[in-house]
């Protein structure tokens, strides 16, 4: 099964892959708010997170988690929108959005995009 | 519209109001946007005999048309004013991701009048536009403001895309050397802005939105953007040089050929072995950091503990090592590195304040003037003397009010105005154009000042890119200056960074911006819409009272050749090559645009 694998210490936050996306869904369109990956920054490094599942409730634990000193906000770099984070809602329609590997078979256009290589597309 | 929004937001401080404009379609088609259309409103719309700092003259945010759009390095932001360092036309460009947030707000331009009585932050939230009143925020450093305006909003979510542009306490106290810092620490890079910002009362600018920005035909832009990415990629400046240590790659290169300056240009700077790049990765662990849609990620950022800042930082591009370093006998790049910081979070500016610094060194060392006069103890090499002066200065602590004012005016207090290195009231980057004879000559004619970023020649002149040019020869010079020029002009009025010419060239630019904008041009059509911006900044300025005088560079590169170095015993030829940059562009003898030049671009009134 294809996935996209994050390596996070690549990321350099540029948001690249959230246009390629919002123009690979909604044609001829670039916003960020439209787009199904979003760049989170916690600390001194940024997050790609890829939209997952809707859920309609907030979930009732919410981890910060501590590795080598750094606390990590678990909230922020949760795949889920649900409502207490309004991310990966389209604004101007109130849909949920989730990642669709940009169609079969998987192209993903922002792992195009990422020239840093956070993004990658690996078999598993 | 496809890239363009179309909308103008202008902001009245003394009135409290805003109103909601369309932009001008004749305009767009001109001056495409950003620089360009920044000074074509800008001169439309200010008398030439306003104060920089009177509530009459006004400030203009302006991001081009390729700006969020997903476009290679579409995130430059033009902010256009009047100097209140030069007295010229200023159009600083702002990277990081202010100008895409702004575009995605909703407006492609911001123009901000007037005064407001106590200060202000202009917020701009999802098309909710209000004055927040800034006093709890007066005199706080550019981060702390940043984080804590974001605090203030109460929520993390919001706080994560709002971007804001602030001044620091260098710009309240209205100092001529002020800029504004946009992204936490990314200096503007002009000299002055600041200071106007802050005769406003304008603390800082905030910008989070929600709109869409349309492009005209997705899938071919998809296609160039890739196509672009795989160049930059396979161009060994953009793909390594340039991702592994920023401009600062440059200090080796510049080194050896002399270009380095050292001492207020009195030497090339005589070592490198403290501020080459294997000396930078020795002292800060390196995280690279992109603006808005770039693929290069130029900006690098580290932590840095000294006992006088502690936390985040940018560690110093090639112009902070030129200009607060090596041109002011500083050769540590830990002082280099916090010097920089302190510019930031005060809001100066690095290259306007390390001219002037190294100016009041040399009339120490000259001495004309003692550290008593100047209450600060100066000298060429003492680092913590600079890091005392910035706060000194930043604040207006102490007596260091007359440095304040810059270089121009300090050097010319002691009756030793050839003491001061620069142009126009602006110190030179640092670039000996004794060594590099096109820079030199960009230096005396750039419209703003002697600035690098306003012509890239280095990258023909020095990195020998597209054409294999040797750096101290005068020959064909004024072509490639001209050319710089209109380049940057109009990859500034696109909103494109100019860094990419390292590995592409200025035509590949060009189906990007067809398809993103929905238009036909060729090269040559953007570079005339370039040297229609160009010339209308001079005509601004030769009306303001500048002409062929202030087309000069300071007798010290003219008549003292360097000593030592790699440069060789040479002078600059700036001179020589004058008369034939006048012909290149068309103006008369006295560099003033002839009638004919004006028709052809469409200027004449």
């Amino acid at each position: 099964m294809p996935r996209i694998k994050i390596d996070h210490t690549k990321c350099t936050g540029c948001r690249h892959c959230e246009i390629a996306c919002s123009l690979n869904h909604v044609a001829n369109t670039a916003n960020p708010r439209r787009a199904r990956i979003r760049v989170m920054k916690d600390k001194n490094r940024y997050y790609p997170v890829i939209s997952g599942p809707f859920v309609d409730a907030a979930c009732t634990s919410k981890h910060i988690i501590e590795i080598d000193g750094h606390r990590y906000d678990m909230c922020a770099l949760c795949r889920a929108s649900c409502p207490q984070k309004p991310f990966f809602i389209e604004a101007e329609t109130g849909i949920p959005l989730k990642c669709d590997f940009c169609g079969i078979p998987p192209s993903p256009s922002c792992v195009r995009w990422c020239n840093t290589g956070a993004l990658e597309l690996v078999e598993e | 519209m496809n890239g363009w929004y179309g909308r103008c937001l202008r902001v009245n401080l003394t009135e409290g109001r805003h109103k909601i404009e369309k932009l001008n379609s004749d305009y767009l088609q001109n001056f495409l946007g950003g620089r360009g259309l920044g000074v074509k409103v800008y001169s439309d719309e200010v008398s030439l005999q306003v104060d920089p700092l009177s509530p009459d003259n006004k400030l203009i945010f302006s991001s081009g048309p390729m700006v969020g759009t997903g476009a290679v390095t579409g995130a430059s932001c033009n902010v256009v004013t009047r100097s209140a360092l030069t007295g010229t036309l200023a159009c600083a460009k702002m990277r990081g991701h202010f100008g895409a947030e702004m575009k995605f707000a909703g407006f492609d331009m911001i123009i901000i009048e007037g005064k407001a009585e106590t200060p202000v932050i202009l917020s701009i939230m999802d098309d909710k536009i209000r004055l927040v009143p800034a006093l709890e925020y007066w005199g706080r450093s550019t981060s702390e403001t940043e984080d804590k305006f974001k605090e203030n909003l109460g929520d993390q979510w919001i706080a994560r895309e709002t971007f804001l542009v602030t001044i620091g306490p260098a710009g309240e106290n209205l100092l001529p050397l002020a800029n504004v810092v946009n992204d936490r620490f990314l200096s503007v890079g002009g000299a002055g802005i600041g200071a106007v910002m802050g005769s406003k009362n304008l603390k800082a600018v905030a910008v989070k939105g929600q709109h869409s920005l349309k492009v005209a035909d997705g899938n071919r832009f998809v296609q160039v953007v890739n196509t672009m990415i795989n160049k930059l990629n396979s161009a060994p400046l953009t793909s390594q040089s340039m991702p592994q240590w920023g401009s600062a790659f440059l200090v080796g290169l510049c080194y050896q050929k002399g270009i380095l300056p050292g001492n207020n240009f009195q030497k090339a700077s005589v070592s490198l072995r403290h501020i080459g790049t294997e000396a930078l990765e020795g002292a800060f662990a390196l995280r690279s950091r992109g603006c808005f849609s770039c693929p290069i990620a130029c900006i690098k950022k580290t932590d840095i503990k000294h006992h006088a800042y502690e936390g985040k930082g940018m560690i110093p591009t090639y112009l902070a090592i030129g200009s607060l370093g090596t041109n002011c006998g500083v050769s540590d790049l830990s002082i280099i590195g916090m010097a920089n910081m302190v510019c930031a979070e005060m809001g100066l500016d690095p290259v306007a304040t390390g001219g002037m610094l190294a100016t009041a060194m040399e009339l120490v060392e000259r001495k004309i003037a003692t550290p008593e006069e100047l209450k600060i103890d100066i000298r060429f090499g003492n680092g913590n003397g600079i890091l005392e002066a910035l706060r000194m200065i930043s604040t207006k602590k102490g007596h260091a009010k007359r440095l304040g004012q810059g270089g121009k005016i300090l050097a010319e207090s002691f009756e030793r105005p050839d003491l001061f290195m620069g142009v126009k009231g602006m110190p030179l980057s640092p670039f000996d154009p004794r060594a590099l004879q096109g820079m030199g000559l960009h230096f005396a004619t750039c419209n703003y000042g002697s600035h690098h970023l306003y012509a890239y020649t280095f990258i023909d002149e020095l990195l020998n890119v597209n054409e294999n040019l040797d750096p101290s020869e005068i020959k064909g010079k004024p072509g490639l200056v001209k050319l710089y020029q209109d380049t940057t002009a109009v990859m500034d009025s696109l909103g494109l960074c100019c860094w990419p010419l390292l590995g592409l060239k200025f035509k590949n630019f060009v189906p990007l911006v067809n398809s993103c904008l929905g238009t036909n041009h060729t090269a040559e059509d953007l570079l005339s819409i370039g040297e229609r911006v160009w010339n209308l900044e001079r005509l601004f300025n030769l009306k303001a009272g500048f002409n062929k005088s202030h087309d000069v560079l300071p007798l010290r590169f003219t008549e003292e050749p360097i000593s030592d170095g790699n440069g060789g015993e040479k002078v600059s030829r700036v001179n020589e090559m004058l008369p034939e940059y006048y012909y290149l562009r068309g103006w008369n003898e006295q560099g003033e645009p002839m009638k004919e030049t004006l028709k052809a671009l469409g200027l004449e009134d």
